[in-house]
């Protein structure tokens, strides 16, 4: 399957939930889905055998933008298809997809710790990458971070 | 009885696990039989992705150039190309060419080096001091050409720093035939040899289905028949031109794992003879903006241990809004607490260094407690010596 018709073919199994789309390069496709319908994409794409998650991203898009972006992203062969999912910064929840991808737990455990966006359904909360006694509610990644000489160093 | 219902817990690391980096694995054994897995990472985590955000977009090509100290130049070129696309330039055909050579030369490094790791796990010392013994020929090429044995810094921003001359291009040819000898030879061993057989074959075996369901990636997944290189699928740097042979096994234990990465070996020499005789003509370097037009970009390549992965976003600024990495060891090591599941304890060193990790790659970023105790040096102390020392007072 050639890259276009792969990524027309993963338009398709997301036509569902797809509320936009769009083909920032030529290799790949964005889909803009809701929170509430991620478990369902996810399970088209494994269902229509489209790819393997490559990744998890997680984007803070600023105080100001109020929200936080985070990008699932599957690719097979050149082509990438990346499932974007916004949750508001002062409430931000996403599904875990564990249940239908067990592979994806390191990716949202990183994501959880080092963005503070909370993985309903996580079966481990536990840090995978920072230490146990990292201050609570400090989110690395986050754009306004504030972390102590001891924690980085700028 | 009581005793039946206690879980034996035996806990291996964080101290160099099974290879020289650091993670902790606790298993849950019934007797010799493992029955419960889990990892805890981070231990050489160094905050470098939040780093990159404060950084411009050249000195983070250094910073990510140091993710790793096997495959540096493979963090450097997913960069490199993710910010070259980004900023709409291409390098120029003889620099890619270089890039290719470069990543191959790696390649062969990582590989050498794993297959003396693995066979240290098994026992075999003597595969271990041959193999890495002949490593050093490569690491001596690498340092012919690039003046660094680790960090070749090969790239910049829009080609590389150095072209290949006739000599060191006999120098590479020379080393590729005494390494095509050796590779021969060991691949007659880890296939023939009998005790060494008893340690890898049917040991850690994964399907094709389990490696899929897993996300594995690169020659694990290759051992299982999983049809996935990056070189393959989304040709970068100069694989378009000089097209790789897909390297596949179908059996899926730690056997197939060293047969795919000698085959791999074998493979990359051919490579490099090929480009090395076809060099493309012409200049090293094109011009790239300081400023990186504002826009996403995803940026993937084969690292020796698989899809390496590189989101990378610009605000239109000369600092990036947000560089990801996702290594390769980070799809593999998920593979290890569940494919560690009844098999005996005493293989799962080898289980783990089965699918090569490099916790560096992998833990990237955490912390670092900083004070003038006389054994931890703040930043501007080290800055300093640095400085001193390259000036000729340290």
């Amino acid at each position: 399957m050639n890259t276009e018709n792969a990524l027309k073919a993963a338009g398709e199994l997301l036509a569902e939930w797809t509320i936009a789309a769009n083909t920032p390069e030529s290799n790949r496709l964005d889909v803009v889905i809701g929170a509430e319908n991620l478990i369902a994409s996810v399970s088209a794409m494994l269902d229509g055998r489209w790819g393997y998650l490559a990744g998890i991203t997680g984007l803070d898009l600023g105080v100001q933008a109020g929200q936080f972006e985070v990008l699932y992203h599957f690719c097979a062969g050149a082509a990438v298809l990346t499932l974007r999912v916004r949750t508001p910064r002062d409430h931000a929840v996403v599904p875990s997809i564990c249940t239908v991808l067990p592979s994806a737990i390191f990716y949202e455990r990183e994501l959880r710790e080092m963005l503070g966006v909370e993985v309903t359904g996580l079966t481990n909360t536990d840090h995978l990458f920072l230490p146990d006694d990292w201050r609570e509610g400090v989110y690395p990644l986050r754009k306004d971070a504030v972390l102590d000489q001891g924690e980085t160093r700028q | 009885m009581s005793e039946k219902s206690e879980k034996f817990i035996v806990p291996i690391g964080p101290q160099h696990p099974a290879l020289k980096e650091p993670g902790h694995f606790e298993f849950t054994v019934d007797g010799e039989v493992v029955t419960g897995a889990s990892v805890r990472l981070g231990y050489a985590h160094r905050g470098i992705e939040k780093a990159t955000e404060s950084r411009n977009w050249t000195q983070n090509m250094y910073l990510l150039e140091r993710i790793c100290g096997i495959c540096s130049h493979i963090h450097a070129l997913a960069y490199c190309l993710g910010v070259e696309k980004l900023a709409g330039v291409s390098a120029p055909p003889r620099a890619q060419a270089i890039r290719s050579v470069v990543a191959e030369l790696e390649r062969i490094h990582s590989h050498l080096m794993w297959l003396g790791v693995a066979a240290h796990e098994a026992g075999f010392e003597t595969l271990f001091m041959y193999s890495w013994r002949d490593r050093e020929t490569l690491m001596d090429v690498l340092e012919a050409l690039t003046g660094n044995r680790v960090n070749y810094s090969a790239n910049l921003i829009g080609g590389v720093k150095f072209d290949i001359n006739a000599d060191q291009r006999d120098t590479i040819l020379r080393a590729l035939e005494f390494l095509e000898e050796r590779t021969a030879h060991y691949m007659d061993i880890v296939t023939t040899d009998v005790v060494f057989l008893r340690r890898t074959r049917g040991i850690g075996t994964t399907s094709a289905a389990q490696a899929e369901l897993l996300g594995l990636v690169g020659p694990t997944a290759r051992a299982s028949g999983v049809a996935r290189d990056v070189r393959i699928d989304a040709p970068y740097a100069a694989y378009a031109d000089f097209p790789v042979t897909l390297i596949l096994h179908n059996v899926g234990d730690l056997e197939s794992r060293f047969i795919v990465r000698i085959n791999e070996l074998l493979e990359s020499y051919r490579l490099i003879r090929q480009i090395l005789d076809h060099m493309p003509e012409g200049e090293l370097t094109a011009r790239v903006p300081r400023r990186i037009k504002e826009g996403e970009t995803i940026s993937r390549v084969e690292a020796p241990r698989g899809e390496l992965f590189y989101f990378i976003k610009s605000n239109g600024s000369d600092t990036p809004e947000r560089i990801k990495v996702r290594t390769p060891t980070m799809c593999n090591m998920a593979s290890v607490p569940v494919l560690g599941i009844g098999q005996q304890l005493a293989d799962i060193p080898m289980i783990l260094a089965g699918i090569d990790p490099c916790f560096s790659c992998n833990d990237r970023a955490a912390v670092i407690h900083q004070g003038d105790d006389g054994d931890t040096w703040t930043w501007e102390r080290l800055r300093q010596y640095g400085i001193d020392y390259y000036r000729g007072q340290p």
